[in-house]
């Protein structure tokens, strides 16, 4: 059996058919071709998956993509506004916060959702919108001085 | 795979009274959707999310009245659970990360019913009750016979938790939850101890002491020896070394690639004298001597 999902991505309204036990991470990525969120520990654990969902980050990996009728949904892809860059993926530019890359879409969701939430984030907010994102090549310092640079420009 | 959202309580104990141990309920998801990827895919999935009226916070008298499907975070942002009960909202504040917190429910931490779970230490402390339904009628049932086995309570695959009621605890108690891992987010607990004391009116002895442990015996227990050995009395250093030794005893770790059985029996006995200690002097002020 499949389920049908009538869900927004990133303003969009779309409608696919998943099988009940896909991820929303599946779905995201296969379905829907959103590659910009990545598979990583597939577990929960890492964070490379986040989207905001609802308003909210969340792991899509460990969410039921059937779950997600109704929804509102923000990817990576939906930051940029045409060619110009959101302040939070400059800011990972502009204070080389990226290294390998893998993990800096769900960084920067995480960090994204941070700003929409306060403007002025203190460092246990800092820490608190990040602990749920691992950076296997252990850049946190460069990503800490994105925030603050991004908080600053926002 | 089977799928469905049933809409009602009843709806969904008839769909598990059909499909019995081949049935796998899902609210936020996020052990189940590791369970179905990496383990095995359940026969029918039934997702409980869409039930209305399962995911409100209620203060109903004395006591929380809080629906399964709450989220961690929705518990961790409430000022009634950080005011009223500051143990629980501990836990909820040291639960996994942001993400998971968002999606994870309570009642999902509960039926998991890993001995490590995070909140259920304190629910075991503060004496909460499990709403449970059957097809043959409603019961109300403590956490201390609840949680049977690692990953079994007394639901079976049969029954579902509509509600946990939580008392709020006796003015003047003061309550700590502390936890032992090697990361601050996105750990599992080594040791999580609970404790919550009431201090007598004079504040000289312990009217009442609670001790909650988690992740050291085959599901979260509490200390009984070492809240017998507590109460009534008051508090010295003596008596703090000679109750946190018990409550070490009374645990039944097993080792593990995240620590040894003997490791997880010391953290135990400092974090209890640790707790016992903090509480005190939140009671009266003063350290213990």
């Amino acid at each position: 059996m499949s389920v049908t999902i009538n869900t927004t991505v990133n303003g969009k309204s779309v409608s696919a058919s998943v099988e009940p036990y896909a991820s929303l991470l599946e779905f995201l990525r296969d379905t829907l071709s959103y590659k910009g969120t990545k598979l990583c520990c597939n577990t929960g654990e890492c964070g490379a998956c986040t989207i905001i969902y609802n308003g909210k980050p969340i792991n899509s990996c460990v969410t039921l993509a059937a779950d997600a009728s109704g929804a509102n949904i923000t990817t990576i892809e939906g930051l940029a506004n045409g060619e110009k860059l959101h302040p939070v993926q400059q800011a990972f530019i502009d204070t080389g916060a990226v290294q390998c890359g893998y993990c800096t879409p769900g960084f920067i969701i995480s960090i994204k959702s941070l700003l929409d939430r306060t403007k002025k984030p203190t460092p246990e907010d800092i820490e608190e919108a990040v602990s749920g994102n691992i950076c296997r090549c252990t850049g946190y310092n460069k990503i800490v001085d994105a925030i603050q640079l991004a908080a600053e420009k926002l | 795979m089977d799928y469905f959202e049933p809409k009602t309580v009843n709806d969904t104990l008839a769909l598990l009274a059909k499909y019995g141990d081949q049935a796998k309920m899902i609210a936020g998801g996020t052990d189940i959707m590791v369970d179905v990827k990496y383990k095995e895919e359940p026969g029918c999935l039934i997702n409980i999310k869409k039930i209305p009226g399962l995911g409100t916070i209620q203060e109903n008298g004395g006591s929380l009245r809080v629906g399964p499907l709450v989220t961690i975070r929705e518990m961790e942002t409430s000022k009634l659970v950080r005011e009223r009960l500051p143990v629980l909202w501990e836990s909820c504040r040291q639960f996994a990360s942001l993400q998971i917190r968002n999606t994870a429910t309570i009642g999902g931490n509960i039926c998991r019913a890993s001995p490590s779970g995070e909140t259920l230490a304190p629910l075991l402390v503060l004496d909460a009750k499990a709403k449970l339904a059957f097809s043959d009628g409603e019961k109300t049932e403590g956490f201390n016979t609840f949680f049977q086995s690692p990953g079994k309570t007394s639901l079976g695959d049969k029954g579902m938790l509509t509600g946990i009621d939580i008392p709020y605890p006796a003015t003047g108690s003061r309550s700590v939850y502390l936890k032992h891992a090697v990361r601050g987010a996105m750990d599992i607990a080594m040791v999580g101890v609970a404790v919550l004391i009431t201090p007598d009116s004079a504040k000289n002895s312990l009217q009442d002491v609670r001790i909650g442990l988690g992740a050291v015996a085959p599901t979260p227990i509490r200390a009984a020896k070492s809240e017998a050995l507590l109460r009534g009395k008051p508090l010295s250093a003596n008596l703090i070394k000679e109750a946190a030794a018990m409550a070490a005893s009374e645990s039944r770790p097993i080792s593990d690639q995240r620590s040894s059985a003997e490791y997880r029996q010391w953290i135990v006995e400092a974090l209890t004298r640790r707790g016992l200690e903090q509480t005190w002097k939140a009671v009266t002020g003063k350290e213990v001597v």
